[in-house]
């Protein structure tokens, strides 16, 4: 298996994870879980095929010419945005679905990225503290 | 002529400041672009790493992603539940 491929199954089932317990979080705390357990899946899922068609956009830019894969990329981005905007309003609309649930888990996949690629690389907390003027090269 | 109250003033800024909160969608927009075209270019120079490339670009592009949502999120909620006009 490629390693793009194998990458998004990783943030997807973290992504999963993540959702399932801030989820169960929110049954045991909340007073109205339910629309909040609608948002949240709501918002994970459409956040997680919104990951998965990022992935084909950009396999498909990458073998384009460099101007046709620039209009390509933001076009698709943009198809995307839109998306989300109706996912956001509706619900904000419907009152059966809470929209503090659906941007959490619209904005899961940020936190589970930084968490798969960056937080639990111990050389990226070790150049934090190291000293730049040091190094020969000055960088 | 009326004069203009309380909850149109608020109205009124709270459009306006949904539209400056939507300027936040098209940078990101800009730099996906971006960042398309020189993995394009990549691609074209060294096609045995489209693995890496595509990855790395993929985990950018998607945190990118995230702080357009940010924007659209304030955007749509000034607009369609707006938490000021209820303070009045």
């Amino acid at each position: 298996m490629n390693s793009v491929r194998q990458t998004q199954i990783t943030v997807v089932k973290a992504l999963a994870a993540v959702v399932a317990f801030i989820g169960i979080m929110g049954f045991v705390f909340l007073k109205e879980p339910v629309p909040f357990l609608m948002g949240l899946i709501f918002g994970s899922a459409i956040s997680a095929l919104n990951f998965f068609q990022l992935a084909n956009t950009l396999n498909r830019a990458v073998k384009m010419h460099p101007g046709k894969a620039q209009t390509f990329a933001v076009t698709q981005y943009f198809i995307r945005y839109i998306i989300t905007a109706i996912v956001i309003y509706v619900s904000i609309t419907a009152p059966y679905i809470n929209i503090i649930g659906t941007v959490i888990g619209l904005l899961t996949i940020k936190l589970i990225i930084f968490a798969t690629n960056l937080f639990n690389d111990k050389t990226y907390y070790k150049n934090i503290f190291k000293r730049k003027e040091d190094e020969p090269n000055g960088r | 002529m009326e004069p203009i109250t309380g909850k149109a003033l608020i109205l009124a800024a709270s459009a306006i400041g949904a539209g400056l909160a939507m300027i936040a969608g098209i940078g990101p927009g800009i730099g996906q672009g971006y960042a398309a075209g020189k993995g394009a270019e990549g691609v074209g120079r060294q096609p045995e790493a489209q693995g890496d490339i595509v990855r790395t670009m993929l985990l950018g592009a998607a945190v990118a992603e995230t702080t357009g949502i940010y924007g659209l999120v304030i955007a749509l909620i000034l607009l369609f539940a707006n938490p000021l006009v209820r303070m009045l």
